[in-house]
């Protein structure tokens, strides 16, 4: 391109120039082109490995994610067999409400739910039911909740259940740990503070309310900076922000979660009101920070705290646990193995039949009408959405020939869907050996057969190959064809009839039944990192058996 | 056709009134000769004349091809290679060397002990695996190629110069044990250099073998044939010792050929 440049300086014509300029425009824009389609599947890639392997989900929240630490000396605990390091407040509520009558909307653990509350009519008693129905009301147990009478009790028995939990005094806890007993009990911190406001300030004015909060505003809340609440897009109010009275343990949880709220400003209505239920619900445009027990049981209005919660998507557990709640929870090894079990079981019958279908249209089929039709059936084949295949695989393999939904029907669709690729690549590989190495091969006495076995298939043996990655690449992304025809059980196959998942069904079901968008991504992250090192190894192969032939 | 100076020892070949078409079109036309046995007997021509595809009946390397139609009589050692013959045991006897060098894909040592393989040479004993292993390296001295290939018999036979492959394919066909040596222009794809080499091994293979060479190099006819036939549009023009042909040619059209007239 200079070089013409310069000439064209050179020579100087205006056509000469014309023509270059045009020339420049052309290869401009072809390359710009081929920029584009590196950056639109560096994209594609970069997202979905990025997306798979990190999670970041918008979270709305009543509780704030502060006072974790237990001011009053109340503990959650629960057994070890639950997943479960901190919970919010609401959902503690429901599991001593009756709301939850299992674990399996909690934390995805499949047990029952045990409430356990201790009942010793005294003061233990009375600290939980301030604790979860809030301070001076009466406890409001749910029939599922098991009273004890002593807190050793329920150590004990959240001991021996996995599904028990228990609000318990801290300093029992610690010093049945001190003696050694009750191990698998562990604590779990409680999130309860919550920014509680007066009706007034959700009223709706002009169809705006307040919006919600993200970290900064509460920091800003809380540090008295706002003074309106036009200013988080409320109404036209001022804003009274109500300090908790000091050395409660209200005060001591506010000051552990890092905000300092001082005296109240001075106000016309007069009087230093603190953070109680009933003076936020008296003062107009009051906010103050509350228990959400407190606020729960006194039905005052609570704001709600926006944020992004972040973690690892795709992680080591992942991969080597079962799956479970139709792969709400666990990992997804099975479905990976499955996933190979078909892939193994895909070109054990694949690859001889298209190889001999291959070896029979180039070396021995007469090449005439009855071939053409042949190469044109396959070709036809080949471009046929896979879902129709997955129908006749449900039609002939499931149904006719009662193979049901399994490993079998579904691979033997799989075999009808990428034979065509085989057949042909295998094809165009055959008929590019040279005809001197078969002339070669058969002056020396050998037969046809021979040749074919051991002069022809083997220095075609890179282009086949090629086929057979094509074929596997087509089959580990089939989803379609599969559904109806493997099944979709996300247990480990144990034979050829057993209905099976694979990643690519898997991806599909987690998206469309709902269940986890985060979980389809980080499957789909495997199966590009399995089909890439598939892809990889297979090409290393093939150079390898290029540079040695 | 003259009937002089055909030389030497018992015929391996006879050949009478063969006449072979492709299709619609004649190849070869009557042509009749006796091949010498521990003979070299080179076929020129320009191209197109059917030397090639003679020297191609005489294995039954046209059966590979469709619509060939074949007259006339070839005889090998005096049966009737058209006859009740085991093609696989003809061309077992007959080794053909190709115009470009067509070693398989894969080692050195591989592609020699390939005719032997396939012919059920076994190789389960140690015994036997010594056999092969002799064998082959026998041929490859045989083809004056081992000194150069013998650091290097198990890595691929394609990373050889062309020179050597065709020394190579000359090894594999040697290894088969055969009769006769059938090449077609076998040095026409290489250097000088090579050419030579393997004109000098012609003439040490003449002693076991009976050779039958076409060339399209008239000096190289002259250099290591003792007998030669010219063929012309499909047609064995003139068969006679090499020396006769050159010197004394009875063909006003064999005359113009040797003296560069055409072709």
């Amino acid at each position: 391109m200079r070089d013409s440049r310069d000439i064209g300086a050179r020579v100087g014509g205006a056509a000469h120039r014309a023509r270059l300029r045009s020339q420049n425009l052309a290869f401009g824009t072809i390359r710009a082109f081929s920029y584009l389609t590196i950056v639109i599947l560096a994209l594609i890639l970069g997202f979905i490995l990025v997306r798979g392997f990190r999670y970041s989900n918008a979270t709305r929240s009543t509780v704030l994610p502060y006072a974790e630490a237990a001011p009053d000396g109340l503990c959650l605990v629960v057994n070890r067999e639950a997943n479960l390091d901190s919970i919010e407040f609401p959902m503690l509520y429901g599991m001593f409400t009756d709301e939850y009558i299992n674990w399996s909307k909690i934390t995805a653990d499949d047990f029952d739910l045990l409430p356990v509350a201790v009942d010793d009519h005294g003061s233990v008693a009375g600290a939980t039911a301030a604790f979860l129905f809030g301070a001076g009301q009466e406890a409001q147990w749910g029939r599922l909740v098991k009273k004890v009478g002593d807190v050793a009790t329920a150590l004990a028995t959240v001991d021996s259940t996995p599904g028990a939990a228990a609000i318990v005094p801290s300093a029992a806890l610690a010093s049945a740990r001190a003696s050694g007993m009750y191990k698998r009990v562990k604590s779990a911190s409680v999130r309860r503070l919550s920014l509680a406001v007066n009706d007034d300030v959700m009223a709706i004015v002009d169809n705006k309310s307040v919006e919600d909060l993200d970290d900064r505003a509460i920091a800003r809340l809380a540090s008295g900076e706002i003074a309106n609440w036009k200013e988080l897009g409320g109404p036209d109010l001022a804003l009274r922000l109500l300090p908790p009275a000091s050395g409660s343990s209200l005060a001591a949880a506010v000051a552990s979660a890092g905000f300092r709220v001082g005296a109240p400003r001075p106000s016309s209505q007069g009087g230093a009101a603190l953070a109680q239920a009933d003076t936020v619900s008296s003062t107009s445009g009051a906010v103050a920070f509350l228990f959400a027990a407190d606020a729960i049981s006194a039905q005052i209005q609570t704001l709600t705290r926006s944020g992004t919660s972040t973690g690892w998507n795709l992680t080591f557990a992942y991969l080597v646990e079962p799956p479970r709640l139709s792969g709400r929870v666990g990992g997804i090894s099975t479905i990976i193995l499955n996933t190979f079990f078909m892939l193994v079981l895909t070109v054990l019958f694949a690859a001889p039949i298209g190889i001999a279908a291959a070896v029979y249209m180039v070396e021995y089929a007469r090449q005439g009408t009855l071939i053409r039709i042949l190469r044109l059936g396959t070709e036809t084949l080949a471009g046929i959405p896979s879902i129709i295949f997955g129908l006749f695989g449900y039609l002939f393999f499931v149904s006719i020939l009662h193979f049901g939904f399994g490993l079998l029907s579904g691979c033997l669709t799989l075999t009808l869907m990428i034979l065509p690729t085989i057949v042909r690549t295998s094809e165009e590989a055959l008929k590019s050996v040279s005809p001197a190495l078969r002339e070669g091969s058969l002056a020396l006495g050998a037969t046809k057969l021979q040749t074919i076995f051991r002069v022809v298939v083997p220095a075609a043996a890179p282009g086949i190959l090629t086929g057979l990655i094509l074929g596997v690449g087509r089959a580990v992304g089939e989803t379609a064809a599969l559904l109806f025809t493997m099944g979709s059980d996300y247990k480990l196959a144990n034979g050829l009839f057993s209905s099976a998942r694979a990643l690519s069904s898997h991806i599909y079901l987690l998206f469309a039944e709902g269940i986890s968008f985060d979980r389809a991504f980080s499957t789909a992250t495997v199966l590009i990192i399995i089909v890439l090192a598939f892809n990889f190894g297979a090409r290393r192969l093939i150079g390898r058996m290029e540079s040695r032939s | 056709m003259a009937d002089t100076g055909i030389p030497l020892g018992p015929a391996k070949f006879e050949v009478e009134g063969l006449d072979l078409w492709y299709g619609q079109t004649q190849a070869l036309k009557k042509v009749s000769l006796k091949v010498a046995a521990n003979s070299i007997t080179a076929l020129i021509g320009p191209s197109g004349c059917g030397k090639s595809t003679f020297l191609r009946v005489l294995d039954r390397m046209n059966d590979l091809i469709d619509n060939v139609r074949i007259e006339g009589l070839v005889k090998y050692e005096g049966d009737d290679i058209f006859g009740d013959v085991d093609v696989i045991e003809l061309r077992k006897k007959i080794g053909m060397v190709f115009q470009k060098p067509n070693p398989f894909p894969m080692s050195v040592f591989d592609n020699v002990a390939y005719g032997p393989r396939v012919h059920g040479l076994h190789t389960r004993s140690a015994a036997e695996r010594r056999a092969l292993v002799e064998l082959v390296e026998r041929s490859l001295v045989n083809a004056a190629l081992f000194d150069e290939v013998k650091d290097r018999l198990h890595k691929s036979a394609l990373g050889l110069s062309g020179g050597q492959q065709q020394r190579l394919c000359i090894a594999r066909v040697l290894a088969v044990e055969p009769d006769v040596l059938l090449m077609d222009e076998p040095t026409s794809a290489l250097d000088p250099i090579s050419t030579a080499k393997i004109e000098t091994l012609l003439d040490e293979l003449k002693v076991r073998y009976t050779i039958v060479i076409v060339t399209h190099n008239m000096q190289q006819a002259g250099r290591v044939s003792d007998t030669t036939g010219f063929f012309l549009h499909g047609e064995l023009v003139e068969f006679a010792s090499t020396k006769e042909i050159f010197f004394n040619p009875k063909d006003e059209r064999t005359e113009n050929y040797i003296s560069g007239r055409f072709g």
